[in-house]
């Protein structure tokens, strides 16, 4: 489609500029006009034209920003492997997938599921981490717990991973969804929106609820995704006629992040691993060194052990299969959904095997 | 009759000193000290509110930080350069010297290993960390080594800067400058050092003491307590300087490579515009047909807000530049269209009847009359829909992948940097308003006749150059300023 306007603009350039230049000698000067035109084109769509790499979406999720070790180091180019990583807002992200822009995207094991209901379905290939307390429910400073919600407002991303915490968040506290009003913003924008004192409570990830914490005076975390562990999974989710045409080259990148949960786990990289991942979300080193703690980056063997089929929160099938139950129960979506198709643990046993 | 009125008032001595003269042009030099004014007044305005103590409560700005086991209360990580309310900052050191206390508790009961190794190497790690402002003070250790080692080295050279340094305090080998640290942080340097130094004397990263020592209390001066959104002029400098030259405390913003991207929006989505609207619009200025077929959708159109687009632009044109690009072009087209056409409309309609009669028609006349006729009104046109295209740029920048400057202003404005958002947005303006000028300029050499020599003191700086420029290209130089030469 792109390419079909492209060819239109640039004829119909070509014409114009002809005229313009010099209407009688059209002949003369077509070779040369549409060689300055096409080299126009070529540096101003640059990248376009070319034989397309793996395109992938990832957002401000720490478990997600360690791709950006690979990035910078050039472990793709190495593995082989031809993978474009581009840095997204994470609802942007998921909807630039469900547009099929993209051939994967990070995203959490239950906003796979919305995705696939609403727009678009995919594949969990690997699971980068488990949320550790990164995810929170940030309040205001006369919030005492999550039961003094009762009645007001909170802002956060409907739909998607924030929402499901909440909603934990109030079932553990005997509260139902309609306990609270819910303000429906983009993660990123509510530490913001808290600052305003509109609304009692946020509900965000790092580095959002840690920029509230630090900028809104006797905001504190109310309930986090520590409560809950493995409730949320943190995934790389590739669309399934990616997965099936591309498998050797997505099986490259799950090795390449291997290669970064090794990197992580080095005490002696820490310094520099900040350096990288805090320099890509644009917070000071020191500032981020909290959120590793926060994400559980699962080694080879522990994401093995996730992969395999239970129903609790311990395995990726039971979470998942708790993240479709609250989506059906909320409206969120209307059926449920076959959540096997949407897990793949293939490549993840594959690399364990080896 | 005012020239009549004016003429009566200056017999009477009255006028010739006036500042407040209705339709009278001010004198150059006059008009170049207002525009001055006009620049000074905001910038001191903002002066004001910055550095005005009254106006804010007083705060304390982190000099020496510190991790407070209290999340409840400290959940947020504080670093260097961070303010703090007042009373909270004494809650914060409150809350560091009850950590101290616990740990001597555990220590002394013995169950001092609540920690694994490795979270307390790292925690003691980052207390080392935390002492570099301090070094840094006393002109021990150099920051801008960074430059030169590679991350790896430079901490390693941090570390045994400070683990060194602790050394020489607790033995009193070393006096740091006055009001660097308090006696109370020199004390407790004195008691880590000595847990410490019974593994190593020197710091040797495979043999860090591995259990938590003392935290140093957190140290702070007292500034003016200005809102986050309010940055001081001179903070605002110092950041866009450090971020421009490549050297920020965010790591790289590569904000050079950034505003190539802006700029090239623009410019690329404005140039579309015109390839596409000019001429449509020479056409519906010229035949009332085209003005019929074309301009009331354009009209409408125009009232359509193109980042209403925005989803729609990502889903045909992927998501790099080119719906960018499109969302610059969309929103400036219209009024492109309309702007052109109307200015077109306007050409001296004696012209027109005069290359009629002289037997043009068509493409012809177009060429001939119409386009020199309306070429100095349409460069203005254009000069006024540049700006419009700016206005644009930063709604496009943030569809689908963020980038250019707009990601640096979204980012940082989120996480409360605004002192990392002003120079950007005054890049952009500097960017608008030096184009605008430079066209202007331009315009003066180009199309001489029509101005009258009235531009601006910037345009003015671009008129020379520009003028060798043409002579360079054509052989002969147009004769400057006020000209009464084409009828």
């Amino acid at each position: 489609m792109a390419h079909a306007m492209l060819g239109w603009v640039l004829r119909f350039l070509e014409f114009i500029i002809r005229e313009a230049v010099n209407p009688g000698s059209i002949k003369e000067n077509m070779k040369k006009t549409s060689r300055i035109i096409a080299g126009l084109m070529a540096v101003c769509f640059s990248g376009m034209a070319t034989a397309e790499p793996l395109k992938v979406g990832y957002s401000d999720w720490p478990g997600w920003v360690a791709w950006e070790i690979a990035i910078k180091k050039g472990w793709f180019k190495e593995a082989g492997v031809e993978v474009e990583f581009v840095w997204m807002d994470y609802l942007a992200s998921m909807e630039a997938y469900g547009a099929g822009k993209l051939d994967a995207v990070c995203m959490t094991n239950g906003d796979a599921l919305v995705t696939g209901a609403t727009a678009k379905p995919s594949v969990a290939i690997l699971i980068n981490d488990y949320s550790n307390g990164n995810d929170m429910l940030v309040a205001g400073k006369d919030i005492a717990d999550v039961k003094a919600l009762k009645g007001k407002k909170v802002a956060l991303e409907e739909g998607f991973v924030p929402h499901l915490l909440t909603l934990k968040a109030l079932e553990s506290n005997g509260m139902k969804e309609s306990d609270i009003e819910i303000v429906n913003t983009p993660t990123s924008e509510t530490p913001q929106v808290l600052k305003t004192g509109d609304v009692a409570a946020i509900c965000a990830w790092q580095p959002n609820s840690g920029a509230a914490l630090k900028e809104v005076p006797g905001s504190k975390a109310i309930f986090s995704s520590k409560d809950a562990p493995g409730l949320i999974y943190d995934c790389l989710a590739v669309t399934p006629e990616s997965l099936e045409s591309k498998k050797a080259d997505w099986v490259k990148i799950a090795t390449v992040w291997y290669k970064i949960v090794d990197y992580l786990k080095d005490e002696g990289n820490q310094e520099e691993a900040l350096e990288i991942l805090a320099a890509r979300v644009k917070v000071k080193p020191d500032e981020y060194e909290p959120f590793l703690e926060g994400t559980y980056i699962l080694t080879l063997e522990e994401a093995g052990k996730v992969w395999e089929k239970a129903d609790g929160l311990e395995s990726i099938y039971g979470s998942t299969k708790v993240s479709d139950g609250f989506n059906v129960k909320y409206k969120v979506y209307e059926k449920p959904l076959d959540i096997d198709t949407y897990l793949d643990p293939s490549i993840t046993m594959g690399l364990m095997a080896e | 009759m005012r020239r009549l009125f004016y003429l009566t008032k200056a017999v009477s001595g009255k006028i010739d000193s006036g500042w407040f003269r209705v339709g009278v042009p001010l004198s150059e030099a006059r008009s170049t000290f207002l525009m001055v004014i006009s620049f000074l007044l905001p910038l001191l305005l903002w002066c004001f509110a910055a550095y005005a103590p009254f106006l804010w409560k007083v705060d304390y700005r982190i000099n020496l930080t510190a991790v407070a086991e209290d999340k409840e209360l400290f959940a947020a990580t504080y670093v260097a350069g961070d303010t703090m309310e007042a009373g909270r900052f004494r809650k914060f050191q409150k809350s560091i010297r009850e950590d101290n206390n616990r740990l001597e508790k555990s220590g002394t009961s013995g169950i001092s290993e609540t920690k694994s190794p490795r979270v307390a190497r790292a925690a003691n790690k980052k207390l080392l960390r935390d002492f570099e402002p301090v070094l840094v003070k006393n002109g021990l250790f150099d920051q801008r080594l960074k430059q030169r080692l590679g991350t790896k080295d430079y901490y390693q050279q941090l570390y045994s800067t400070a683990y060194e340094t602790w050394g020489k305090l607790s033995r009193g080998d070393l006096k740091l400058k006055p009001g660097s640290l308090t006696r109370e942080n020199l004390e407790i340097i004195g008691r880590n050092y000595k847990l410490m130094a019974e593994i190593s004397s020197y710091y040797d990263s495979n043999n860090l003491f591995s259990k938590p020592i003392y935290k140093l209390i957190p140290e702070g001066t007292k500034q003016v307590g200005r809102p986050s959104y309010l940055p001081a002029p001179h903070e605002v400098v110092e950041k866009g300087w450090e971020n421009f030259s490549g050297s920020s405390e965010l790591g790289n913003l590569e904000l050079w490579r950034k505003y190539g991207e802006s700029l090239r929006i623009v410019f690329f989505g404005f140039f579309m515009a015109c390839v596409f609207g000019v001429p449509i619009a020479l056409m519906a200025g010229t035949f009332p047909f085209f003005s019929r077929l074309v301009e009331p959708f354009a009209d409408f159109f125009r009232y359509m807000p193109a980042p209403a687009f925005s989803t729609v632009l990502i889903a045909v044109f992927g998501l790099a530049e080119s719906p960018k690009i499109a969302l610059v072009v969309i929103g400036t087209l219209p009024h492109l269209i309309l702007m052109v056409a109307n200015t077109t409309r306007m050409v001296d309609s004696s012209l027109i009847d005069a290359g009629q009669t002289l037997g043009a028609k068509g493409g012809n006349l177009i060429r001939k009359v119409v386009i020199p006729a309306v070429l100095p009104n349409l460069y203005n046109d254009l000069r006024i829909l540049l700006g419009w295209a700016w206005t644009w740029l930063v709604i496009a920048e943030l569809i689908g992948m963020k980038s250019g400057l707009t990601e640096i202003i979204d980012t940082q404005g989120r996480r409360f940097h605004f002192d990392h958002v002003y120079p950007v947005i005054f890049l952009i303006g500097i960017t608008g308003f030096v184009t605008d000028q430079m066209l202007a300029g331009f315009r003066e050499i180009l199309f001489p006749w029509t101005s009258g020599g009235k531009v601006g003191v910037v345009a003015k700086v671009f008129i020379l150059p520009g003028r060798i420029a043409k002579w360079l290209v054509s052989g002969r130089i147009e004769p400057g300023g006020k000209k009464e030469l084409v009828s």
